[in-house]
């Protein structure tokens, strides 16, 4: 237990080094959910419904979903890829210490650092929109902790997948873009789906996306009957699942084709 | 008899490599079709390390040196053969494996970048699981014997590679490993800093009766410390013995250095052999091994000389000499 925890306190000071590129880091998201707010506050001035949301739906999906996105989404593995192609996991393979715990100490580093500035920036958003957010009742709220959990585990295979792609190509960045385009759009980051066409919404209910943060956001809304709840449930438990064992799968194959370059 | 450490039969590895066809035709076709060779990086390689033994691992670059020493370390899986250190197989990566050895890359650092070394000593304290006062005690003999004590605190980034290599080698000897695998660990340093590693791989060595690899493009280094070496080319090995033995095996020459009397000039010596130097009545001469011997005793006959040496070459000249032959063959 010791090893994890030392490696926790040394990722945090790590995190820490490069203060400007923290912060701008922070102002970015900030921004980005000041904007979503300002854009949503507009919209409402004219209307007390907008694609079935009220006022304080809305302004509750916007503080959500900027909180889930540095929770959840936010990932300290986005440059796995060029972290194995460079060699620079051999470290880490040399030592007798699980190369997915220490990517995980790694994430976990990273999301605490992530949500202790969160909570500056949302005191910040509360007071220039004072919103009217409603909790959910202690069952719901629990399922939604538990579904937020299992949504940052699907990230962490997600992530871990994508880096994969190191042992074989260099060539990382471009499938890596349209990830995150696909993500943004399809986790809900931009905005709710359910105002999307019906049919794009099936589509994208076939993926793991709608599971990184939107459902969790219904969830929390009380926008899902017991029937979803159990429904998503199962879909939630199988996606995880199977991505655990693709990752494993595909690992197992990717250290074997590992060629350890560079440096 | 010592106990054997290291067991390679047959080892393999072959990598599957993209080549371009140049200009920009070739990358226009590359995008859709693409060619790829096989290079053979290493090719059926075998030997055998007992515990306590120093051996260096010679090649010119490409030679197949570092990944033997990734597949010895478990970084790579090989394509075929079979490999035995301290008894595990290097692939697994058994923590009881790991413990007891470690990988030192002259260019690749294990150090966090941005902090101080003494972190990463105490991540590696935590990771080896080492006893509080062990870990005291190691670190404080290896600070004192490579003199960094001053340098623990600052960030790694703003060391020089001297000191930085200094901390690697820390890094990578706080749990006493029962093998070492050194690449290169002098490349880039000052002479000064070479004799400190090297001494300090010796006393290493003698202290906890450690098995060592050693690659390294200074035969400095191999000659200071290594008994036996292991000469790998193009993925083969091609030798394996004591130093001394290349000469033996591979000096096709022999030096004759002499002091003549007056009236003997450059073009007397011509026929003898090829001339090395000549300087006031000084010569240097390079003769055919075999011959050596005979062409003293010309020499002796014909000429009036002071004194006279037969030497061996360097063992620089004929490792040079290995290479140099094989290139050659390769170009014709």
């Amino acid at each position: 237990m010791t090893k994890y925890l030392t490696l926790l306190k040394l990722s945090w000071q790590n995190g820490l080094v490069y203060r400007l590129s923290l912060f701008t880091w922070r102002l970015r998201q900030f921004l980005s959910s000041l904007m979503s707010l300002t854009v949503w506050t507009v919209i409402f001035t004219s209307n007390n419904n907008a694609f079935g949301y009220s006022q304080d739906n809305m302004i509750t999906y916007i503080f959500l979903i900027a909180f889930l996105q540095s929770i959840i989404i936010a990932s300290s593995l986005n440059g796995l890829a060029q972290r194995i192609y460079s060699g620079e996991i051999s470290n880490h393979l040399l030592k007798p210490f699980n190369i997915f715990a220490f990517f995980a100490i790694e994430e976990i580093a990273d999301k605490v650092k992530n949500t202790f500035f969160l909570i500056f920036e949302t005191f910040i958003l509360f007071l220039l929109f004072k919103p009217l957010i409603s909790f959910p009742d202690f069952k719901i709220f629990s399922i939604f902790l538990i579904w937020c959990f299992g949504g940052l585990i699907m990230n962490f295979f997600i992530s871990l997948l994508f880096g994969s792609l190191g042992f074989w190509s260099p060539q990382v960045w471009g499938p890596k873009f349209l990830f995150f385009m696909i993500l943004e759009f399809t986790a809900g980051k931009l905005f709710p789906l359910d105002i999307l066409p019906k049919i794009l919404q099936k589509i994208i209910y076939i993926t793991p996306f709608p599971y990184l943060s939107f459902l969790q956001i219904q969830l929390f809304l009380g926008r899902l009957n017991s029937n979803d709840i159990l429904h998503h449930s199962l879909i939630f438990i199988t996606w995880i699942i199977f991505l655990g064992l693709s990752t494993k799968y595909i690992w197992d194959k990717g250290l074997r084709s590992y060629e350890a370059t560079g440096q | 008899m010592k106990k054997t450490v290291i067991k390679i039969e047959n080892l393999k590895k072959y990598f599957k490599v993209y080549k371009k066809e140049p200009g920009l035709i070739g990358s226009i076709k590359s995008l859709w079709k693409r060619k790829y060779e096989t290079v053979k990086a290493v090719d059926d390689i075998s030997f055998e390390i007992t515990q306590g033994e120093i051996v260096g691992f010679i090649g010119q670059n490409g030679a197949g040196k570092t990944t033997t020493l990734k597949m010895l370390s478990g970084l790579l899986y090989p394509t075929a053969g079979k490999i035995d250190v301290l008894g595990f197989r290097p692939w697994d990566r058994k923590p009881a494996f790991q413990k007891q050895f470690s990988l030192v890359m002259g260019q690749k650092n294990q150090l966090w970048w941005d902090l101080p070394a003494i972190e990463s000593f105490y991540l590696n304290k935590a990771i080896y699981e080492i006893p509080d006062k062990e870990f005291d005690i190691t670190l404080e003999k290896l600070a004192t014997i490579l003199d960094v004590k001053d340098i623990l605190q600052i960030q790694v980034r703003k060391l020089s590679l001297g000191q930085r290599m200094k901390c690697e080698i820390i890094a990578a000897l706080l749990h006493s490993p029962k093998v070492l695998f050194l690449d290169e660990p002098t490349i880039g340093l000052d002479v000064v800093m070479q004799k400190i590693l090297r001494d300090f791989i010796k006393i290493y060595n003698k202290e906890f009766g450690a098995t060592i690899i050693l690659t390294s493009h200074y035969m400095g280094d191999v000659k200071e410390l290594c008994e036996r070496v292991i000469i790998i080319d193009k993925g083969s090995k091609i030798f394996d013995g004591k130093l001394d033995d290349i000469i033996n095996k591979y000096a096709r020459n022999k030096i004759l250095s002499f002091t003549l009397g007056n009236g003997t000039s450059e073009n007397d010596l011509k026929e003898y052999g090829e001339i090395k130097s000549f300087e006031n009545q000084r010569a240097t001469l390079i003769v055919p091994r075999i011959q050596a011997t005979q062409i003293a005793s010309k020499i002796l006959n014909k000429f009036k000389i002071i004194d006279l040496n037969i030497e061996e070459a360097s063992i620089e000249a004929v490792i040079r000499e290995i290479f140099g032959d094989k290139n050659n063959k390769q170009e014709k």
